[in-house]
C-alpha cells in the first residue's frame, strides 16, 4: 500500500524524474559557490545567506534568495547546484502543503527532515556525475518539541544535527572558525543573543566570507544589496527588511571596514 | 433492460429521486465574501466538513463521508501536481471543476449500473483583489454554477432558494458580519429542510404564522442555540491578509467567541 499523503510519490507515479545524471567531467561551468549559514538565538534560529550565483569566474547574478521558507515554520538554505535546490525546494513546499491538506494535520519536524533527505538520497547519481550536488542547511521550528533545529547535509543525504550552528558552500570554512571562537570565547554564547545582536553576527560572518572567498557575495551599499537574513521562532519565519539590515550595517559592520 | 431509452430516462429519474432523499438530513453549507476573505459555515456532527484544497481554494460539501474523501483526494492531487507542474496561480477552482470533478460526477450519475457520487459540494476562491472573490457548486448530476458574492448548499434547490432570497439584500463587510449574516442563512435553510422532512412537502410551507418564512434573529438563533446541542459551528475562512501562500485557516473556538453573536457565544462555553 503506497504512504498516505506522499506528494513526490505522486509526482513519480506521473512520470516525474528528478534531475537527470549527466556525464561525469563533462566541465561544463555550474553556479556552485556560495556562503549559507544557521545557528540559534535566543528566540529561535537565525539563517542567513549571501546572494551571488556564479558561474566558474563568471559572476551570473547578484540578487539570488539562497534563504527559502518552506513552510511558516521551516527554512532551506542552499548551497550547490541552483536548478537542483530550487526545484528540491519546490518539491518540499508542495509535498508539506499537500501532506497537511490530505492527512488533515502537520507533518512533523522529524518527518520534513526524511522528506528531504529522501531527495538528496535520489539526487545521488546527479550529484556524484557533478550536475546536481545540493548541499543544504534545514532549519525549523519543531512545535512539537518546541525547539529550533538545525540541520545540515553532505551530498548524498546524510543528515548531521547543529547543535548550536551550521554553515554550508565555499566561503563556509572562514566562518566555521569565527562561530566556534564567538561562541565559546565571545562577550556571550550565540544562544544568548537577541535577534538583533544575531543580524549583525550574520552580516559580520557573511562580510568575512566575501572577503576571503571571491564566489560570496558582501553588502553593496550602493547597488542596496543586502545578504538575505531570516528569523525563525514559534511565531513563524520572518525575512528581515532591507532598511533594517542596511541600518544594523551601517551601525554595526561598515565602521570596521 | 437499459437498452431501451425510456428504461435508462426512468433508472435515472429514480436516482434523482433516490439521491435528493439522500441530503434531507445533511447540514447545509453557507459561504460568503468579505472585506476580510471568504467565510464557509456549517455545522457538523463529528466529522468536519470544511477543508483546504490549495492555497486559495476551500472545499464544503454536503453528502455520504467516503463519496466527499474520494472527490476531495482528486481535486487536492489535481491542485498540486498543477500547482507544481505550472504555478499557483494556474491552480484556478473553474477549471478544477469544469475539466476535473464534474466530468467524472456527471458520468457516474449516468451510469445507472454503477453507484453514483452522494455529493453537493462547494468551492470558495479568494481573489487577488476584493470584490473578485468566487463560488462554485457543483451537485451529483455534474451540474455547476459559478457565483460572486456568496454560495449555498442544502437538501433540495427550494431550500436552497430560500436561503439566497435571505442573503441577497444582505450587505457583508466585516467578518463579524459574515459569520452572523453566514449563522442566520445555515439557521433559514436547516428550519426549511427540517420542515421538508417532516412534511414531505415544499419548503415554502415552512413558515411561521405569516406568509413569509421566518427570518426574524431570535426564532434563528433559538433554533441554532437547539442544534448546537448535538452539533458544533463549523467556520473556516480564506483570510486575505494571513501572512504566507497558504490563505485557508479555522476559525478555534476562541475567535469564535468573539466573532458569533453574544448568546450563541455563551452557548459555545
Amino acid at each position: 500500500m503506497r504512504m498516505q499523503g506522499d506528494f513526490y510519490q505522486l509526482l513519480k507515479d506521473r512520470g516525474y524524474v528528478l534531475g537527470m545524471p549527466g556525464q561525469a567531467g563533462v566541465g561544463q561551468a555550474l553556479t556552485t559557490a556560495t556562503t549559507i549559514l544557521a545557528f540559534k538565538y535566543r528566540d529561535g534560529v537565525l539563517v542567513a545567506g549571501d546572494r551571488r550565483a556564479t558561474a566558474g569566474n563568471m559572476v551570473m547574478y547578484d540578487r539570488t534568495d539562497k534563504v527559502l521558507e518552506i513552510d511558516r515554520h521551516s527554512v532551506m538554505a542552499i548551497a550547490g547546484v541552483p536548478a537542483t535546490a530550487y526545484e528540491m525546494v519546490r518539491i518540499l513546499e508542495h509535498s508539506f502543503k499537500y501532506y497537511r491538506r490530505t492527512q488533515l494535520q502537520e507533518l512533523s519536524f522529524e518527518g520534513k527532515l526524511r522528506a528531504l533527505s529522501k531527495l538528496l538520497k535520489e539526487n545521488v547519481p546527479a550529484a556524484l556525475a557533478g550536475t546536481g550536488a545540493v548541499v543544504p542547511i534545514f532549519a525549523g521550528y519543531d512545535a512539537e518539541q518546541e525547539a529550533a533545529k538545525i540541520y545540515f547535509y553532505d551530498i548524498l543525504g546524510a543528515e548531521f544535527e547543529g547543535v548550536e550552528y551550521a554553515v554550508s558552500g565555499s566561503g563556509s570554512p572562514t566562518i566555521r572558525g569565527i562561530l566556534h571562537y564567538v561562541n565559546t570565547w565571545g562577550e556571550q554564547p550565540l544562544s544568548a543573543m537577541s535577534e538583533e545582536q544575531a543580524a549583525v553576527q550574520a552580516l559580520r560572518l557573511l562580510t568575512c566570507a566575501a572577503e576571503f572567498d571571491s564566489a560570496t557575495g558582501g553588502v553593496n551599499r550602493e547597488a542596496g544589496l543586502y545578504p538575505v537574513v531570516k528569523s525563525i521562532t514559534s511565531d513563524g519565519v520572518t525575512a528581515m527588511a532591507d532598511p533594517h539590515l542596511r541600518s544594523l550595517f551601517e551601525s554595526n559592520v561598515s565602521k570596521g571596514l | 433492460m437499459y437498452e431501451e431509452p425510456y428504461r435508462w430516462v426512468e433508472a435515472v429519474g429514480n436516482r434523482r429521486q433516490y439521491l435528493d432523499a439522500q441530503f434531507a438530513q445533511g447540514s447545509p453549507v453557507v459561504g460568503v465574501a468579505c472585506e476580510q476573505g471568504i467565510l464557509l459555515m456549517t455545522m457538523s456532527k463529528g466529522t468536519p466538513k470544511l477543508y483546504e484544497i490549495y492555497d486559495r481554494l476551500a472545499f464544503g460539501g454536503m453528502g455520504h463521508p467516503a463519496d466527499l474523501e474520494k472527490l476531495r483526494f482528486t481535486l487536492l492531487e489535481m491542485a498540486h501536481v498543477e500547482g507544481f507542474n505550472r504555478s499557483a496561480s494556474d491552480v484556478t477552482g473553474s477549471r478544477l471543476v469544469k475539466y476535473g470533478i464534474a466530468p467524472v460526477v456527471k458520468q457516474a450519475f449516468e451510469e445507472v449500473f454503477k453507484a453514483p457520487f452522494i455529493v453537493k459540494i462547494m468551492l470558495a476562491e479568494l481573489s487577488q483583489k476584493v470584490g473578485k472573490d468566487g463560488f462554485l457548486t457543483i451537485t451529483y448530476d455534474g451540474v455547476f454554477e459559478e457565483k460572486s458574492r456568496y454560495a449555498v448548499l442544502a437538501a433540495s434547490a427550494s431550500v436552497e432558494q430560500r436561503m439566497v432570497e435571505y442573503l441577497r439584500p444582505q450587505s457583508c463587510v466585516s467578518l463579524k458580519d459574515a459569520v452572523d449574516l453566514a449563522i442566520h442563512t445555515w439557521a433559514v435553510g436547516d428550519r426549511a429542510q427540517r420542515h421538508t422532512d417532516e412534511t414531505g412537502g415544499d419548503p415554502k410551507d415552512a413558515k411561521g404564522s405569516s406568509d413569509q418564512p421566518v427570518t426574524d434573529s431570535q426564532t434563528l438563533m433559538t433554533h441554532v442555540r437547539q442544534c448546537m446541542q448535538e452539533k458544533s459551528i463549523e467556520c473556516a475562512l480564506l483570510d486575505r491578509y494571513v501572512l504566507g501562500t497558504s490563505k485557508y485557516r479555522i476559525l478555534g473556538s476562541g475567535e469564535l467567541e468573539t466573532l458569533l453573536p453574544k448568546d450563541l457565544s455563551s452557548a459555545l462555553t
